[in-house]
């Protein structure tokens, strides 16, 4: 049972990561929603016991190492995020989805900033208008990763309960 | 209670990975102790990047594949057309090198050896929008070490920055944080070219107002620094600012290199 929950778990983080390397048009690089922050933020949600800070640490690595950024950088916007919906996913999770989508546009948003904000730190400062295109995508797509991740949970039978 | 600790714990626990993130950042930007972590890291990851670009190779063979016999004979003699005509400019070359090195021999100054080049290929993987880096399928095993030097057939691409086994990180020159010692060929100044975030400019500051300086003017490697060899084609001048309160002059230069669209590269080894 266990080690099903963490199989599902790990693939989808894979997924996450596959989908936040995949080769997109130029003018596009700057809608790619976080994916792994997504995923990140569905799983803490509905498996908080489970899934938690140290998950979006080592997610965070990955994306580190795979986006060539600094190691830490990613990390440390997840960890906060992370951290931030700990305390108030159970307020949030049961709100329709489109209230949802909305909360996590403000999480994503902050994801997004203290990653500029690291880039700004070393000297790279980003363009302001580019921080509002990923999350607002990402909000749109919240309900999609919702459903789907919520259809696969129920299909593992994976609770927290177990 | 119980809720009150675990939320403590978890306080405690988020404040001791932000502490640590912002450790590793300090550490990865000043030193070089993280790169084991990065290369193992990336090593595990290297499946991933393989089957993220495999859609472009199946593209290519595709291509390859479905090419029709009357495109393949022009292609043919179009290539066969351009091999002759670079075989005429090579014994040209061969006899220029020669009177080179004579004169080299003359002035008492080394010699130029040929270049160690390992050919390379780009891995199809986005990387952070906001930076300039490209990934390539050779690493430590073939050879690759930090601080390469790595070109397409049109001129210098940018130097390697990570390396794993099998793949391998480069940063262009139009990085933000490339900065790539340069000489005007006609000239002869000595500058250094920033990258400014875009594939299709080169930036140079704060060049002296009395500089011999035109548009058009071809920028090549200087070779101070050591870690791009001499005299490979960079950039070309395509616009040049003055400003005449502080006596500078700013120029932006095309790279001649084509960053956007290469798939491949050459990775060159320095000769110590």
């Amino acid at each position: 049972m266990s080690r099903l929950r963490y199989l599902v778990i790990f693939l989808s983080l894979l997924v996450a990561v596959v989908l936040a390397i995949i080769p997109l048009p130029e003018w596009a690089q700057l809608y790619r929603p976080d994916w792994a922050a997504l995923v990140l933020i569905y799983w803490s949600m509905a498996l908080p016991k489970h899934v938690g800070l140290w998950f979006a640490f080592f997610t965070g690595i990955i994306l580190d190492v795979s986006q060539g950024t600094l190691l830490g950088q990613h990390t440390l916007a997840l960890v906060v995020i992370i951290f931030i919906n700990m305390n108030f996913y159970q307020r949030i999770r049961v709100l329709a989805l489109a209230q949802q989508s909305i909360y996590v546009f403000a999480l994503l948003l902050i994801d997004q900033v203290l990653v500029a904000w690291v880039e700004g730190i070393m000297g790279r400062p980003t363009p302001l208008l580019a921080f509002f295109g990923a999350p607002f995508i990402g909000m749109l797509i919240w309900p999609w990763v919702f459903v789907v991740l919520r259809d696969i949970r129920r299909k593992a039978m994976l609770s927290d309960r177990a | 209670m119980n809720i009150v600790i675990q939320a403590r714990g978890a306080t405690l626990q988020a404040l001791f990975l932000v502490i640590l993130c912002v450790a590793m950042m300090v550490v990865d930007h000043r030193f070089h102790h993280l790169e084991i972590v990065r290369a193992n890291v990336s090593l595990a990851l290297s499946p991933l990047r393989y089957l993220v670009s495999l859609p472009a190779i199946a593209g290519s063979w595709a291509g390859e594949w479905f090419t029709s016999h009357t495109e393949l004979l022009e292609e043919n003699s179009a290539l066969r057309a351009e091999s002759r005509i670079l075989n005429a400019r090579l014994q040209k070359l061969e006899i220029l090198a020669e009177e080179n090195a004579r004169l080299r021999r003359l002035l008492g100054s080394s010699r130029k050896i040929a270049d160690d080049v390992i050919v390379a290929e780009l891995l199809s993987v986005d990387q952070n929008p906001y930076r300039q880096l490209i990934e390539i399928n050779r690493g430590s095993g073939d050879g690759i070490e930090i601080g390469y030097a790595v070109i397409d057939d049109f001129g210098v691409m940018g130097q390697i920055i990570h390396v794993n086994a099998q793949s391998a990180t480069t940063m262009l020159i139009s990085d933000p944080d490339h900065a790539t010692p340069v000489q005007f060929v006609r000239s002869g100044t000595r500058s250094v070219a920033f990258g400014r975030g875009s594939t299709t400019q080169l930036e140079l500051r704060y060049l002296p107002a009395t500089a011999d300086i035109m548009i058009g003017d071809e920028l090549v490697t200087s070779g101070l620094g050591g870690r791009f060899p001499a005299d490979y084609p960079v950039a070309k001048v395509i616009a040049i600012t003055e400003d005449r309160v502080h006596g500078f002059v700013t120029v932006i230069a095309e790279p001649k290199a084509r960053l956007d669209s290469s798939r491949e590269v050459l990775v060159i080894k320095p000769r110590d």
